[in-house]
């Protein structure tokens, strides 16, 4: 076998120009935002109606009343009962959809474009005039009483559980299950939810984006009558100030007991980043190299050096409010310390030394090269003009990504790091066997230690 | 809706390598693709994981590229890349920038004409050591994490070649040798084991050139004779049944059988099947148990297609609390029953069909799905047009047809059934779970 042939490495072509989808804006009669994109060549149309209203103003008494509505928006409207509803979208070939976020809320569809008219119209229906039967309310509920006990049971939802309960004060809602826990979950009737949907009915805070080859499609004629004539059906109050401050002031380690586990699920960090700072460009290029590439620091350490893991990562989950930063990885039980000790290394290295010339480039070319490849067909697309409008970001936020990429330096990266890793108040979770590790990481002196049942009946 | 096209050409180097090029310049993207004729199934009795242990090696250097050198140049590049193993193959592919085509094609080369000049104990006992944690973490250390394994291993004799996990055991990876590797490489890893495809925004002609120039020169290995006959009868020869306690707070039901293979019209009615039993919350599955009768907390069912000798049909319901075990259980069989009794109506056929187009539409659109549909019909027909007959396919399926295979699918000697029960000190209602005590049957 010979490959003298291969001896010389390629050198790349000529870049092809590109610019994100150019998108025009405009407002139905009640003040509803619109975003339209024509993708030439993609039948399949995107359409996503996103309410910028999500989990983290409800009352923390009634956690989970976002999700659990969302979900329920498909369980009958005015016209249809549930069957009803599905089995028409159905007809169409396309599934309706609906989910509550932290920030936003967002029901959506995907159809092909000679069927957009009539999908949009069920579409409309579920989000507008849901009816909320309570028998089904009270299935949905019941399933999402044993959805929590499975995430329980899951060591990875486990490990951000607990991970979120420790970083965020008790009056955080980022510190609450996004669907709500098994105290809150019972009190979510009916009532309940029509009151949450309510709030949802409110032109000034929705944005409807639409994506695809729609040549031929007159959208805004389509959404106007769907949606351009409801308004608010009771003042709306502005949403509750979010509280999003770290409980932690100093190192800790929380070992949730996982009886026989062969791994341990790591988490560390910290509160972490909104998504609207100055330093947005540089903090994506700091996580890529500490934890988003392939070739990050992390991955490199713990899985292609010392093999004690299938994947390490780290990254910051940006937010309307400070959302969590966290590095993680599932390694095996013997190596958990060692393990802890390399991932706490390559966070306290982020920050004291500047990162190569070299690592900076790879960082820099990755984002800027996979952006097209992220963009390509009208899903993403749609997705990323609602994150958008969702974060109250300019409309040239996207189009300045890579441009922004390419400006950040070594010695932004650095600050980056400095500024926005803790590493004097990192909380350390691990979810394994406490039977095994527990002796070693209370005598690697990681911080203040904890232990904790694994607690499958959580309250 | 026309249905979607996609134009190629298909082609052969002296060598053997199969190539199939399908350029669209509407993104400024190309998916490079390949797929090797090995997978699990390829490995013998104590050398169970290689094929998969061996994809790992892939990406641990060539003669010109050092490790973890592959994946961080095509980063670097603006691509993403990765390579899967499954029981019937193994492919490896990369999405680049257009203008990076050339370097995802020399990266394939090199390591397909050298792997061997980089291979050594150190990058072995490190991606073993990854292995052994992919596997703790797909499977030994999830909730219900063993159910596949178990389906394959009482559906497939000991002596059929789906018996055994894709990953394979702690044994046999622990076991495994430099001399292990190298030999699975020289018996399977050449180029006229090997189907390229390349889809996007390139040019034909230059990519034909390159192809010829970094690829021509591989030499062709010495293939062994195909795999024995496996084909296999739909029947087990009586029901199988294995209860399993794990830590899980509710008990769950799995289903296995035996169905048509991949590539036969039969499994793709059986595909239409399981979107009218289980495909969203009008299926037929989903609107009794968990809407109506409320006994289970979610329901699947759905078909993976393997060429082998037969394919796997599989479902699962989640029994809910103080649901007894045994009501759930029967309630999915007298679905599975009646489907394979009575026809499908024809409002739930028009509904699937629906479905299957706007699917169908959805799988082609980016490039790097063509790329692995072109790459898997060559691998295993020699036909890559199947790309474009599928729907066709698909849309051809009748009410009977999905009765008639639902008939010689799921007969009670045809099944296996796992069922997960919560360990006592791991339920939700303090142990009070009833039907724990499901009658062992087999």
């Amino acid at each position: 076998m010979s490959g003298e042939h291969l001896a010389t490495r390629p050198t790349p072509g000529t870049p092809r120009s590109y610019e994100f989808p150019p998108f025009s804006r405009s407002r139905l009669a009640n003040g509803t935002e619109v975003r339209v994109v024509d993708l030439p060549g993609r039948p399949l149309v995107s359409l996503v109606v996103a309410v910028r209203r999500g989990a983290t103003d409800e009352p923390a008494e009634i956690a989970g009343v976002s999700a659990l509505a969302a979900r329920a928006l498909s369980e009958g409207t005015e016209r249809h009962d549930a069957i009803g509803l599905v089995e028409a979208a159905e007809r169409l070939g396309a599934q309706l959809h609906a989910s509550a976020g932290w920030d936003s809320t967002t029901g959506g569809v995907e159809v092909l474009a000679d069927r957009f008219a009539p999908a949009v119209e069920l579409l409309a229906e579920m989000m507008l005039t849901p009816t909320f039967p309570t028998s089904e309310v009270e299935r949905l509920r019941d399933q999402r009483m044993n959805e929590v006990l499975q995430a329980y049971a899951d060591p990875r939802r486990r490990a951000e559980i607990a991970f979120d309960e420790v970083i965020y004060t008790p009056d955080s809602p980022y510190r609450r299950l996004l669907g709500g826990s098994r105290s809150t979950v019972p009190g979510l009737d009916s009532a309940a939810l029509r009151v949450r949907h309510a709030s949802w009915i409110d032109p000034g805070r929705t944005t409807i984006v639409v994506g695809g080859d729609l040549a031929g499609t007159d959208v805004l004629g389509i959404l106007e009558p769907l949606f351009g004539g409801i308004s608010p059906v009771a003042p709306v109050p502005a949403p509750a100030p979010v509280i999003a401050a770290s409980a932690v002031d100093r190192p800790l380690v929380r070992v949730v007991h996982r009886p026989g586990a062969v791994q341990t699920e790591v988490r560390v960090g910290h509160v972490g980043l909104a998504r609207r700072i100055p330093d947005f460009h540089a903090v994506s290029v700091m996580s890529a190299i500490l934890g988003g590439l392939f070739g990050s620091r992390l991955n490199m350490r713990l899985r292609e050096e010392k093999g004690y893991t299938y994947g390490a990562h780290a990254g910051f989950d940006l937010r309307a409010h400070a959302g969590p930063f966290g590095a993680r990885a599932a390694v095996d039980t013997d190596n958990t310390v060692p393990a802890v000790i390399d991932l706490l290394g390559e966070l306290r290295r982020m920050r004291d030394t500047d990162v190569t010339p070299d690592e900076l480039r790879a960082a820099k070319d990755y984002l800027i090269g996979v952006f097209p490849l992220r963009f390509e067909t009208p899903g993403p697309v749609v997705g990323a003009l609602a994150g958008l409008a969702m974060n109250e970001l300019p409309d040239d936020e996207l189009a300045r990504y890579r441009p922004g990429i390419e400006a950040v330096t070594v010695a932004d990266v650095r600050s980056a790091a400095e500024t926005h890793i803790h590493v004097d108040r990192l909380a350390i979770v691990l979810v394994g066997d406490a039977d095994r590790i527990a002796t070693d990481v209370e005598a690697a002196g990681f911080g203040d230690y904890d232990v904790v049942a694994e607690d499958l009946a959580p309250g | 809706m026309p249905a979607p096209h996609v134009d190629f050409t298909y082609d052969r180097l002296p060598n053997g390598l199969r190539y199939i090029l399908a350029p669209d310049p509407l993104a400024p993207v190309v998916a490079v693709n390949i797929w090797y004729g090995v997978g699990s199934r390829h490995e013998s009795p104590g050398k169970t994981g290689f094929a998969h242990l061996f994809e790992h090696v892939m990406f641990q250097g060539s003669a010109h590229v050092s490790k973890a050198e592959h994946i961080a140049l095509i980063q670097a590049a603006g691509g993403t890349m990765n390579g899967t193993t499954w029981l019937d193959r193994t492919n490896y592919f990369e999405t680049m920038p257009s203008h990076q085509l050339e370097l995802a094609l020399w990266l394939e080369a090199d390591r397909m004409a050298t792997l061997l000049e980089a291979l050594n104990q150190e990058n072995l006992d490190n991606q073993r050591e990854v292995v052994k944690n992919e596997k703790r973490w797909s499977y030994d250390n999830q909730p219900y994490g063993l159910w596949s394994h178990k389906l394959q291993e009482h559906l497939f004799p000991p002596d059929h070649p789906y018996h055994h996990p894709t990953i394979g055991s702690m044994e046999d990876l622990d076991a495994a040798s430099i001399d292990d590797v190298a030999g699975f490489f020289r018996t399977h890893y050449a180029p006229n084991n090997a189907v390229l495809s390349i889809v996007g925004d390139f040019d034909p002609g230059e990519a034909r050139a390159t192809i010829a120039r970094l690829f021509g020169p591989i030499e062709p290995a010495p293939l062994g004779p195909p795999l024995p006959e496996v084909a296999l009868p739909l029947s087990l020869g009586g029901e199988v049944r294995e209860d399993l306690v794990d830590r899980v707070p509710l008990a769950r039901v799995y289903l296995g059988y035996r169905a048509p293979v991949f590539g036969d019209r039969r499994l793709h009615a059986l595909e239409i099947a399981g979107q009218i039993l289980s495909g969203g919350k009008g299926s037929r599955l989903h609107r009794r148990l968990v809407r109506e009768e409320r006994i289970a907390q979610d329901v699947a069912f759905f078909v993976m297609g393997f060429v082998g000798g037969a394919s796997i049909a599989a479902g699962w319901a989640t029994v809910r609390p103080g649901v007894d075990v045994a009501r759930v259980e029967a309630a999915y069989l007298e679905e599975l029953d009646r489907i394979a009794r009575e026809p499908v109506t024809a409002d739930e056929l028009v509904r699937a069909r629906a479905l299957v187009e706007t699917d169908a539409v959805g799988a082609l659109q980016r490039v790097e799905d063509r790329a692995d549909q072109l790459s898997m019909y060559a691998t295993h027909f020699d036909q890559p047009d199947r790309i474009n007959r599928e729907l066709a396919e698909y849309l051809a399926v009748t009410a009977e047809d999905i009765r008639a295979v639902c008939a010689e699918t799921f007969p009670a000697d045809h099944r296996v059934v796992i069922t997960y029960l919560p360990a006592a000190d791991a339920t939700a209602d303090g142990g009070g779970l009833q039907g724990a005590g499901t009658e062992d049957a087999a």
